[in-house]
């Protein structure tokens, strides 16, 4: 007992001792903190929340006159809505972003400006974001893989099949040794889709299979269900039976995660082939 | 002797009590005459001005001089002067005379439309500057009752002019009443002529109409029979599509009742602990053992729906 009393005097003086932190003004500390709870919650795949933290943030940066901050929070908003599906209202945050002459924040903004586009079949628009991205991005650009991923799926959307190929290799090589797994199982998706419209089934079964490898280990859903249609897909002229088998994985993992539009998807997979499979 | 020293001390006695009384009196009748002096207005001090009038109408010596309906003093001298205009000097009191602006101006107004005429001080709008002691006044007169008249007079003059043109139109046989009548009357006739030919057209018109609306009553019928098998097949549905619209209004009205009180109480909770937290970070010494977070980086992630991979 007088031990016990004896360290807690000791560190109750300790504390006195001690010279107070200069403490960072409350709102500042409050926005900080929604913005961290916000980047958590999406880690975390809580992207609805994610996003209404974020916003919390950015009124909260604007209301201390922020601007970096707002362009932060704005632009994970902006991801969240991604991820969301609502590429539109992504892009018109993007477009009321202001980077404030900070080169890493305009190549960002233009790069989710492309994404955004690209989600909304926006070619031309993609083409000019990107080659905006593009004059931001040289030398050593940290974001160098990113920006040959997203001209990657503009090459694949735009049927050049070869030079999406290039891209992808080209992301992975750039990706090898660093801790970007999301980015890693992108590519691998990429490189597969882009072998098979080169006429490479076994080389893109093999991407494919490598994506999935990925994205089981980050324990994405969307990304494990849409994994299993392109396998699907490389599978159904040579080896029907494994098609329908990975039709019906992704739309086992579809309908457990709630992912209504892949859910239509395979089911429409397994009616185009046939292989029709009761729906619960 | 003791008689003789008696009467002295009497004489003495009664001259003493007829010498106070003398100055008693004296006293008495100075405070009456001051009285009077200040009852009179003769101990008050005052500040003169004055103004120059056409003419001495209704203007008099002693005349009340007022400031917003209140007597502030007087007319003190009228003189006529060598140009015919007439001089007139007024004083008023001196506690008043901080209303007399620069620019007031005075006015013989009548009390009523007949009443007796009083001189009223009307002041500026630059309250900033006050009349000098001596300066002249502008002056004006308000207008009388024969003013008034005359004023109805010129009003009413072009009104009457007006009234005796129109009756003159009126009146004119050809452009007037009863040339327009005379119109009137003819176009009336023709009207008459043009509906009788538009009767027998539409006598024409009515024929073909009736065998039209012959052939929509068929078709009507026809409609009739379709909406009496609707009409048998309707209810059954109605019963059906009401059965499931209470069930949805049950289940709303339960999650009404028990939602928004549990999200509530759960977002109070949330605030609650996030206070809580908050307060005891910003607490010291805690507050010096947490750093405040640095902003955050989301992980890069080109395609997070995972939809490049699938052309079709």
């Amino acid at each position: 007992m007088r031990a016990e009393l004896a360290v807690l005097l000791a560190l109750l003086l300790g504390a006195c001792g001690s010279t107070p932190k200069p403490v960072d003004p409350p709102r500042l500390r409050a926005a900080l903190e929604a913005e961290n709870d916000g980047a958590k919650r999406y880690e975390r795949g809580d992207y609805t929340v994610a996003a209404r933290r974020f916003a919390e943030a950015a009124k909260l940066h604007a209301s201390i006159d922020d601007a970096i901050g707002v362009a932060r929070n704005r632009m994970h908003l902006a991801r969240s809505e991604l991820v969301l599906g609502r590429d539109d209202a992504a892009l018109k945050l993007l477009d009321a972003t202001d980077p404030g002459g900070d080169a890493g924040f305009a190549l960002d903004v233009w790069m989710l400006k492309a994404q955004a586009q690209l989600g909304l079949g926006r070619g031309d628009a993609a083409r000019n974001s990107l080659a905006a991205a593009a004059t931001l991005c040289t030398g050593d650009c940290p974001r160098a893989a990113s920006l040959h991923l997203l001209q990657a799926r503009h090459a694949l959307a735009d049927k050049r099949a070869a030079e999406a190929l290039a891209h992808a290799e080209a992301a992975l090589k750039l990706l090898q040794g660093k801790d970007e797994a999301a980015e890693a199982g992108n590519a691998w998706r990429l490189v597969a889709a882009a072998r098979q419209a080169s006429g490479d089934p076994a080389g893109a079964l093999a991407a494919a299979s490598s994506a999935l490898d990925i994205d089981r280990r980050l324990a994405l859903p969307e990304k494990i269900a849409r994994d299993w249609l392109l396998i699907g897909d490389i599978q159904r002229g040579q080896a029907p039976a494994e098609a329908a088998m990975a039709y019906r994985k992704a739309l086992d993992v579809a309908q457990a995660a709630g992912l209504d539009a892949i859910t239509m998807i395979a089911t429409q997979a397994l009616q185009d082939n046939g292989m029709q499979k009761k729906i619960d | 002797m003791s008689l003789l020293t008696e009467y002295d001390a009497d004489a003495r006695s009664m001259r003493r009590a007829t010498r106070r009384f003398l100055i008693i009196a004296v006293l008495v009748t100075l405070a009456l005459v001051v009285a009077i002096f200040v009852r009179q207005g003769l101990l008050r001090q005052t500040v003169s001005f004055s103004f120059v009038a056409d003419t001495a109408q209704d203007i008099a010596k002693g005349q009340a001089v007022r400031i917003a309906g209140f007597r502030v003093g007087s007319v003190t001298e009228v003189d006529l002067r060598d140009d015919g205009s007439v001089a007139v000097k007024l004083e008023v009191d001196a506690d008043h005379a901080r209303f007399v602006t620069h620019d007031a101006r005075i006015e013989l107004r009548k009390e009523g439309l007949v009443g007796s005429p009083t001189l009223e001080i009307v002041p500026g709008s630059d309250k900033t500057r006050l009349a000098a002691a001596q300066a002249r006044l502008a002056f004006s007169r308000a207008d009388g009752l024969g003013a008034l008249a005359n004023q109805v007079r010129d009003e009413f003059v072009p009104i009457l002019k007006d009234i005796k043109a129109i009756t003159g139109a009126l009146a004119d046989p050809e452009k007037g009443l009863p040339g327009t009548l005379a119109r009137i009357r003819a176009s009336s006739e023709a009207l008459n002529v043009l509906l009788a030919n538009g009767n027998r057209q539409v006598d024409g018109i009515g024929g073909t109409a009736i065998r039209v609306l012959g052939k929509a009553e068929e078709d009507l019928t026809h409609l009739g029979q379709t909406l009496e098998a609707a009409n048998k097949r309707l209810p059954g549905m109605l019963d059906r599509t009401q059965q499931v619209l209470d069930h949805v209004e049950k289940i709303s009205a339960e999650a009404e009742a028990s939602v928004p009180p549990a999200l509530r109480d759960g977002s109070a909770v949330a605030a609650d602990v996030r206070e809580i937290v908050g307060g005891a970070k910003q607490t010291w010494p805690i507050s010096s053992m947490i750093d405040a977070p640095a902003p955050a980086r989301l992980k890069a992630d080109s395609d997070p729906r995972g939809e490049a991979g699938r052309a079709r």
